[in-house]
């Protein structure tokens, strides 16, 4: 008898430790390895040397609802009733029913990426997960990755088409565009993503000449400075970032963590 | 009996980090300033001092900026290497230091550089000399996050280029003395007059 329930106990406590590996194994975000590569800079710096970019690992898919309330969940700062507006603004987890609750009408979102969050709840949520988030370099040398699962045509054509769209009411769930190259889903098409250094200088090339003025007098003189003119899709994500603060939260502005392989 | 040691351990580790947390609270800078841990009660929502990030000083003195507090302070982000906007950043706020007299032993004057590769707190302390910058002047090294973050939070750009070099605004920015920021300037040689003002406001402030 006591044999017996040494087995029930001992198989209990198996059970137990099953449920909770598989659990964790679940939220574990497959992070993907991206191979080093150059990156040639979007507007032409007074080098304009191609900078470059080391292998690391990137996560497949934008981060999404549920995952973020795990965290929100573990670090109660991050609750909407409690973020720090310098970290965030008013508009931060907007479609979220309360502190803790995404809501039964949002049902469809709890596997769409979270969007309404600052870079500072994205830096925040990395760091929580010991990863970071990816350099603008390292996200558009896996952005321009071509796709593998979709037809198209050019991929600068597929990404103006999505900008072309508005908003739908309602976020698809992640997954739901194209797989690239690397295997990265949805890197166009579904949202815009946070980079760790979206705030970069971009509207003079030179570090150390005040070619501001000449910028200045010429309206559309930002754009002389470009590599390449026909990549209009690029021009628009870098105004994007450029006209980004770090605690804006905007509603298809999200984001997916990296890691730099050691 | 191995969960049980695991138990202690962690007990020991949780010890081990109340105590070295206990430390860092007791860090005096090279002014005699002592840190005072941001007592998020009493400050203002907007105060980057809720930036928690620890940099180090020119004289490889831990720095966190609620060591600030008191006095209001004028920021100017710089890499020593840049040989023609950043000297000339430095210059024009320490024209805004001499230009308070008297009163500019009542004001931090800080300068963060971007480059957090070579400016090491060494190079910072032979920048400060070598421009005459006194102990009101802080300087600070820090990692490439709290860098950033601090980037960030001040809404200054920068970008690093394949040489290492930094293009970046050139912004002077002006905290109260519970780190809100209260006034930003753009562009080299600009004129100050009314960053001035607004740091005697702020000196006045209680």
């Amino acid at each position: 008898m006591k044999y017996i329930l040494t087995i029930l106990l001992l198989t209990g406590c198996f059970d137990v430790s099953n449920a909770q590996q598989k659990k964790t194994v679940s939220f574990e975000k497959k992070m993907l390895k991206i191979p080093a590569g150059n990156y040639k800079p979007f507007f032409v710096t007074k080098s304009n040397k191609p900078i470059k970019v080391a292998a690391f690992k990137m996560d497949e898919s934008a981060i999404t609802n549920s995952e973020f309330l795990l965290f929100v969940t573990a670090n109660p700062q991050w609750r909407k009733s409690k973020v720090n507006r310098l970290f965030a603004d008013s508009n931060y987890l907007r479609d979220w029913e309360s502190d803790l609750v995404i809501g039964k009408k949002n049902i469809n979102i709890y596997n769409s990426p979270v969007v309404h969050v600052s870079w500072f709840a994205a830096q925040a949520y990395c760091k929580w997960k010991n990863k970071r988030l990816p350099t603008v370099a390292e996200w558009e040398l896996a952005g321009n990755a071509a796709p593998k699962n979709i037809k198209y045509t050019s991929l600068t054509e597929y990404i103006l088409g999505w900008y072309k769209k508005p908003n739908l009411p309602v976020l698809p769930n992640i997954k739901t565009t194209y797989q690239n190259v690397y295997g990265l889903y949805d890197m166009h098409g579904l949202i815009w993503e946070w980079t760790f250094n979206f705030n970069s200088f971009i509207s003079s090339g030179d570090s150390r000449g005040n070619t501001e003025d000449e910028l200045k007098a010429f309206c559309a003189a930002g754009a002389i400075n470009v590599v390449d003119k026909t990549d209009y899709a690029g021009f628009l994500r870098f105004s994007y970032r450029g006209s980004l603060k770090g605690n804006y939260c905007i509603a298809n502005l999200g984001f997916r963590c990296a890691k730099t392989i050691e | 009996m191995t969960k049980y040691n695991i138990g202690i351990l962690l007990i020991l580790s949780l010890v081990g980090c109340m105590q070295s947390s206990n430390k860092t609270e007791k860090k005096i800078t090279a002014s005699g300033r002592q840190a005072v841990l941001p007592d998020k009660d009493s400050m203002p929502a907007e105060s980057i001092f809720h930036l928690t990030d620890s940099f180090q000083t020119q004289e490889n003195i831990p720095f966190t900026l609620s060591m600030l507090k008191g006095k209001p302070t004028v920021v100017g982000m710089i890499f020593t290497n840049c040989t023609y906007a950043c000297p000339r950043l430095t210059a024009d706020i320490k024209n805004i230091a001499d230009s308070l007299k008297d009163e500019k032993e009542k004001v931090n004057f800080l300068l963060v550089s971007f480059d957090t590769k070579r400016d090491t707190p060494d190079r910072l302390k032979k920048f400060a000399d070598e421009k005459g910058l006194n102990k009101n002047w802080i300087l600070l090294h820090g990692s490439e996050y709290a860098v950033r973050t601090f980037s960030v939070l001040l809404n200054i750009q920068f970008e690093k280029d394949a040489e290492g070099n930094f293009s970046h605004s050139n912004l002077v920015s002006v905290l109260d003395k519970n780190g809100v920021l209260q006034y930003q300037k753009e562009g080299l040689g600009a004129v100050h007059t009314e960053t001035i003002t607004t740091i005697k406001k702020l000196i006045q402030q209680r």
